[in-house]
Order: structure tokens, then sequence, then C-alpha cells
């Protein structure tokens, strides 16, 4: 069984989805739509995704979009109960998995990659990237206190939570700015790296996205 | 037993309260946030670091984030068609529940509604009012669009995903700004005004609210 996956390999919400299915061990066809490659506009394409984003997931007659949702379809039908707990224990990690979506992930990418990365340099300012790296400083303050030793978010075992945790967090780490000093979080991110899913289809250069002028 | 801390007026918690009532869970709710305060007190921060509402707290555990607090109940009460067993089912409500979170939720309630409610007329930005009912519209009319053919955003089954899209269209509905003309989308925020659980949780007046930023 193959499912297909239409988004670029660049964007971080593609790269959960991928990173997801290569821990199932799912095999994944996925083909380069947006940003640069465009495609995302076409009547085929928006009947799948009214939304014309990335990533769009079909697996037979299941056709998805919203990242976070397609990495809970994956893990639910296809993970072990490790990956994806019985509800008592899925519930708190559903909790801070669902805080890195929409609190960690959104503070970072706007406040710092955006202006770092995706937009003109010339608007750049001191102030800008300070507040910025406050934010972010806050937050992964609060991502590292609930790592703690770990190894993983939900403890011992990796699971689809660690997915959405983690995905953002090659950006993080290597994208130039001041960051907190979190031993916990450099510890997590060290022990996502050692996983070769992780390497193959998170940590992925982030270039072809750079401002290239208007 | 289920209390949930967060003021009535916080479009969050109406999401989550809508949710509890149309499972049929009890709950007691605290206020929080908001006039009421009580987000630093050091006993809330450690149910959740974040100090945010809603907060959940059953049989001692805490749960935050409301979309996550959502699919534990649906997960644990929710009927079959509320948040399907099956994950091929359950993954066309939970996408479109996230759509709305991500694309009408979040393009509401700040950019919106605090501009159009919360911030005093004397300096309100009208022209950022404007842009962000426009950015906020396009989005609706993708429900629009897909309503038109059916009752719910999934079909003809109330689920989750009308939870998180529709807690916010009461208010938009309400509040005094033009509206773009989109008759599919009124004709669902008139159904889900028929029903109970959003009568009591969603169409709850935001008065005490304006002029409060």
């Amino acid at each position: 069984m193959t499912i297909t996956v239409w988004g670029r390999a660049t964007s971080s919400n593609v790269q959960a989805v991928m990173w997801c299915a290569a821990e199932l061990g799912v095999a994944v066809d996925r083909l380069d739509i947006g940003h640069t490659y465009g495609g995302n506009d076409t009547p085929a394409y928006l009947a799948m995704n009214p939304m014309g984003k990335v990533p769009v997931m079909r697996d037979a007659d299941v056709v998805m979009f919203e990242s976070a949702a397609i990495v809970r379809y994956l893990a639910a039908r296809y993970g072990d109960k490790e990956f994806w707990p019985a509800p008592e224990q899925r519930g708190p990690l559903d909790t801070w998995a669902e805080w890195v979506k929409t609190a960690f992930a959104p503070a970072f990418l706007y406040g710092l990659f955006y202006p770092l990365v995706r937009r003109d340099p010339a608007l750049l300012t001191p102030e800008i990237q300070r507040s910025g790296e406050a934010e972010v400083a806050t937050l992964a303050g609060m991502l590292a206190a609930r790592i703690g030793p770990g190894p993983w978010i939900g403890g011992k075992q990796f699971c689809w939570a660690d997915i959405l945790a983690g995905h953002m967090l090659y950006r993080y780490f290597n994208l130039p700015f001041t960051r907190a000093e979190l031993p916990a979080l450099d510890a997590y991110y060290a022990r996502l790296c050692t996983r070769p899913a992780f390497r193959e289809h998170v940590m992925v250069s982030y270039e072809p996205l750079r401002f290239k002028g208007a | 037993m289920i209390t949930v801390h967060g003021r009535k007026t916080s479009s969050n918690v109406q999401a989550l309260l809508w949710g509890l009532e149309e499972m049929g869970l009890s709950y007691e709710r605290i206020d929080r946030g908001g006039r009421f305060g009580g987000l630093d007190a050091p006993d809330f921060r450690a149910l959740n670091p974040h100090g945010r509402i809603p907060t959940v707290v059953i049989d001692g555990r805490a749960l935050w984030e409301t979309a996550a607090i959502l699919r534990y109940f649906a997960g644990q009460h929710g009927a079959a068609a509320f948040w399907p067993t099956d994950p091929m089912a359950r993954a066309q409500v939970d996408m479109w529940a996230e759509w709305a979170k991500n694309e009408v939720s979040a393009n509401f309630t700040r950019p919106v509604f605090w501009e159009a409610v919360r911030v005093p007329e004397e300096r309100r930005d009208y022209a950022a009012l404007q842009a962000a009912i426009d950015v906020f519209e396009a989005q609706l009319a993708k429900a629009d669009a897909v309503l038109q053919g059916q009752d719910f955003l999934t079909g003809a089954q109330f689920t989750l995903a009308d939870v998180m899209l529709g807690h916010v269209l009461w208010r938009y509905f309400d509040i005094e700004i033009t509206r773009r003309d989109m008759p599919a989308l009124r004709a669902y925020a008139e159904r889900l005004a028929t029903r109970p659980a959003y009568q009591k949780t969603v169409m709850v007046s935001y008065d005490i609210l304006r002029n409060t930023l």
C-alpha cells in the first residue's frame, strides 16, 4: 500500500506528514506542489482541498487536508498502541501536541522564520527579532519543561505527539537567532536527529524559501 | 466530575461547553480570565503552565487546548456520527475541524471580533477591520460552497467540525459589520441556532467585552 502526498518537501506541514508516514513504514508517493512549483490552484487540486494549501494526502478512498489531522489519521490507521496510545494516555499528549501546533509553531514561524528567511531582509529590525526571540524563548522553555528527561514527549515511547512537537525543531536549531539555554530541548533535538525518518524528511534545507526579491 | 476553568464569554470556552452539552456531559464551570483574572494564580498554573482558558480538570487530571479537549471527550463519549470511531470516517471530520480552527476561528476572534467589539470606537482601525473581514469571509466562502449541498460541514450529520466552525458564527452574524451575502452559510447558522446547547453556550451576550482593549 502506498499513499500519495501532494506538497513540496520544504513545507513544514508536509514534513510532519512525511516524517509520520516514514516512522510508520507507510510508503509515500510525494508530488511537488506549492510555492515555486505551483499546481495548488488547479480544479483537480481544489477538488481535493478547496483551500488550495499543502499538504493533501490520499490513502485509497481517503482524501485529506490539514497536516495535524493527517498525522492523527495515519497514527490511528497504521500506528501501534505505543505510537497511538489508548484515549486516557492520548488526551494529555494531544493537549501538548495541539499546543505546539497552535502556539509554539506559529510563534516561531511568524515571529522568527518569516522575518529572517521568507521576508525581505530590509524589513527586519532588531526590535522585530528581539520580540520574536523573547516570545519563542518563553514557549520553548515550556516545551523543554514538559519534555524534561524524556526521552520523548510522552515518556519512554516515541509517538505521534513527537511528530507534532518536533517537526519545527530543525528550523528552530538551525536558524541564526539567540536561543534560550534549554538543555532538555537540546537533548530532545539530538535524539530526534538520530531518527532516520526525521533526518530524511525534516532536516531539509529551507534555502529555497529564502526571499529573492519582490 | 468535569470542571471547566474559563469565563463563558471566551469563544474557546464556548466551543468547549457547546461540545460538552451536545455530548450530554455535565460539568461545573469556574469563572477565570478577562475581568475575573486568576490566570496567573499558582494553583491554576500548576494545571496549565500557559495560564490559558479553557482548561479542564477531570478526575484530577488537567487538559487544555480546546480542540484537544474536545477530541478527548468526543473519543470517550461522542456519538458515532459526532466523532466516528473508524479512522477513515473520522479523518473527514478531523480535517474540517482543523480547518475551522486554523483558518476560520483564528481569522475571526482577534482580527475581527476584537477590533469590532473590544477596541473602543475612537481607536478602531476600520481599514484593518475591513481587511480582516475580507480574509475571514474568504474562508467562510469555502464553507458556504460546501453547505449548498448539505446540512452540516461534513454531510448530513452534526459533528465536531460543526462545533469548531459554528461557535464563531453567532458573533459573526451579530456584530455591527457589513457582511458578504452567503445564503447557505446563513441558513446553516440559523440551523445551529435552533440547537438548545448552542443557545445556552454560544448565544451569550458579549456586551461585557465591549471597549475592553
